[in-house]
């Protein structure tokens, strides 16, 4: 995609956003929403990892859950306003994720998604026993002040205000991303996923831009961590624990991390299906397990893998006499 | 106190040898890394509850592992077999998707309570060794334990199959190349693994309780256990297995904080000396 197109794509959605909240007026539903664009971007986390890295995470939560933890306890702690501890907390994170990411990236294939498990692992447990610092297993409410960025919290809490929030994050996300994948770390990044050796025949040091895009993915992550952190004003030691890592991971192969956006529909499938689905909930598991299972052998790219292909496959399925375009143009 | 942990490191460790031999042969011939071998052990203790109920804990601990075989060769033949030219990536997802099913029914099927199983009449006694009363039922999983590794190594060091199973695992199209049947020789060791997985569940069963987290719970140590060992090694697994139960017992003595942060400590400390494991190149 060019620039003007990514920037006029990044409007429409904010409008689109917008437009959400002035049709639905239904706050359950708007909830809906807002839990589901909330693990979207926790999606896009793990999605960037596997698309600009080839490697799977099973322990992103901690990044989740972390996130929650770190504002929860600089909010309890009472040094500074609410806006530098949630940016403090993403800082923290992001450098927290270099720093494990220089070690585990070195480990290759499916050992490092293990790697990753006992990595989250450890937080969970971590967070499940210290009852002083963390609430242990009950989780700790987060004492978010009474005005955050200059919105008085009875206004930010509003369904319809909270889903405008978390659908503009998104937006902004992806838009970020995609240009920063555009630049030359998207280039480099690619290289070494593709073939890292020959990467390093070619002169790029493949550590560091494997780590950083370890590091990227868990600041989107955060970034998740933190609206979920708001739009609940709870964490607790599930929000680290692996099974929801691996939820998100399904989301993620659902969707197909192929593109971007893949991700962020996979969540959104995944939430939507679960209300529908509503009394037969009880058997969500193996439901989803089914549906993660046709999916990956019917359609290794995932949902979005399989739209993209319908849209190239539409564009072909018309054909227009090479002669006909420029005067269809004018 | 030092005495009794050691004890039950040792039971643990042996489970653990008895999980873990499953996950490795599976990697070595399929290389998948099983995300279900927790649920399918989940299954068997299940199996092994209804067994021993309706008639008792010794038929159990033969049929129960029986039905687990069954179920591996069918796993091998109607998933692993079609997804082999799969990236392993792929698979292994699958194989979370297939722990979501198995948990799922499991679930459905007994119940979210929690279940226990008696101890055997013929084990249900303690005996007096190094100052402290052992049970010996606990005895006899250490012993269990110590059979399936000393079964196995010797399995595949003497016999015919297990020469194809070792050479299978070094490279498998070699070995069909030279007229062995890999599909035939995979569904045996997937449907040999998933028994093991069963067994492990039937031996657990009467000291540890049945629930449905009891899946997580072994799954995540197995695969430290595996990791540590190096991936699909058989040796590394038994000896990274035994450390691990000794690192929990020992660490809940001296370091009752942390002990549960051990086993991950241990595992990342390894694998950034030795990103493969213990045994080795196999990944």
């Amino acid at each position: 995609m060019n620039l003007p197109r990514i920037g006029l794509t990044t409007l429409v959605a904010l409008a689109f956003g917008l437009a959400v909240t002035s049709f639905v007026s239904s706050g359950t539903l708007l909830s809906l929403f807002t839990q589901a664009i909330i693990y979207a971007i926790f999606a896009i986390g793990i999605g960037v990892l596997l698309r600009q890295n080839g490697m799977v995470s099973f322990g992103h939560a901690l990044y989740f859950g972390g996130a929650g933890y770190g504002i929860g306890i600089l909010l309890q702690a009472q040094l500074m306003p609410a806006e530098l501890a949630i940016v403090l907390t993403l800082v923290g994170l992001t450098a927290l994720a270099f720093v494990i990411g220089l070690i585990i990236v070195r480990v290759p294939g499916i050992a490092f998604g293990m790697l990753t498990l006992a990595i989250g692992q450890m937080a969970f447990l971590m967070a499940s026993r210290a009852r002083g610092v963390t609430g242990g297993a009950d989780g700790m409410n987060i004492d978010w002040p009474s005005t955050l960025f200059g919105l008085s919290q009875s206004v930010l809490l509003k369904p319809a205000h909270m889903f405008l929030l978390c659908w503009s994050v998104l937006v902004l996300v992806l838009f970020a991303l995609a240009l920063l994948l555009r630049s030359r770390f998207g280039s480099i990044t690619e290289a070494v996923r593709d073939n890292e050796e020959r990467a390093r025949f070619i002169g790029i040091t493949t550590l560091l831009p494997r780590a950083s895009v370890y590091a990227l993915s868990a600041l989107v992550t955060g970034v998740a961590g933190i609206l979920s952190s708001l739009n609940t004003g709870f964490v607790s030691p599930e929000n680290l624990h692996w099974s929801l890592s691996g939820m998100t991971l399904m989301m993620v192969v659902v969707g197909g991390a192929r593109a971007l956006w893949g991700p962020a529909l996979g969540a959104v499938v995944y939430f939507l299906f679960k209300d529908i689905l509503g009394d037969y909930a009880t058997h969500w598991m193996s439901i989803f397990g089914l549906a993660l299972i046709s999916v990956i052998v019917f359609s290794p790219h995932g949902i979005a893998g399989a739209l993209q292909r319908l849209s190239t496959l539409g564009k072909r399925g018309a054909p227009l006499p090479a002669a006909a375009r420029p005067a269809q143009a004018h | 106190m030092l005495a009794i942990n050691l004890f039950n490191g040792l039971v643990y460790g042996a489970l653990l040898i008895v999980m873990c031999s499953g996950l490795a042969l599976i990697y070595g011939l399929r290389r998948v890394v099983n995300f279900a071998h927790g649920s399918l052990y989940m299954m068997g203790a299940y199996l092994g509850y209804t067994i021993s109920t309706q008639s008792n804990f010794w038929v159990a601990l033969l049929a129960a592992p029986a039905v687990m075989a069954l179920v591996g060769v069918l796993l091998d033949r109607y998933c692993f077999r079609l997804l082999q030219d799969r990236e392993p990536l792929t698979v292994v997802l699958v194989t979370f998707g297939l722990l979501l099913i198995i948990e799922d029914l499991v679930v459905s099927v007994w119940g979210k309570s929690n279940l226990s199983v008696p101890a055997p009449e013929l084990l249900n006694f303690s005996l007096e060794l190094f100052g402290a009363q052992l049970p010996a039922y606990r005895i006899a999983v250490i012993f269990v334990g110590a059979a399936v590794a000393l079964g196995l190594s010797l399995w595949l060091r003497y016999s015919k199959a297990g020469l194809f199973v070792r050479a299978a695992s070094t490279d498998p199209v070699t070995t069909s190349m030279q007229g062995v049947n890999t599909d035939r020789l995979s569904a045996g060791v997937v449907g040999l693994g998933t028994a093991l997985a069963g067994l492990a569940g039937v031996v657990a069963a009467p000291f540890l309780s049945l629930s449905p987290s009891m899946s997580a719970d072994v799954i995540i140590d197995s695969f430290v256990v595996v990791v540590i060992g190096g991936l699909g090694s058989l040796a590394g697994a038994f000896i990274a297995a035994m450390v691990l139960g000794m690192v929990q017992a020992i660490g809940a003595v001296y370091l009752p904080d942390a002990a549960v942060l051990l086993p991950f400590v241990l595992m990342i400390a390894i694998l950034i000396w030795k990103p493969s494991g213990l045994a080795g190149s196999r990944t």
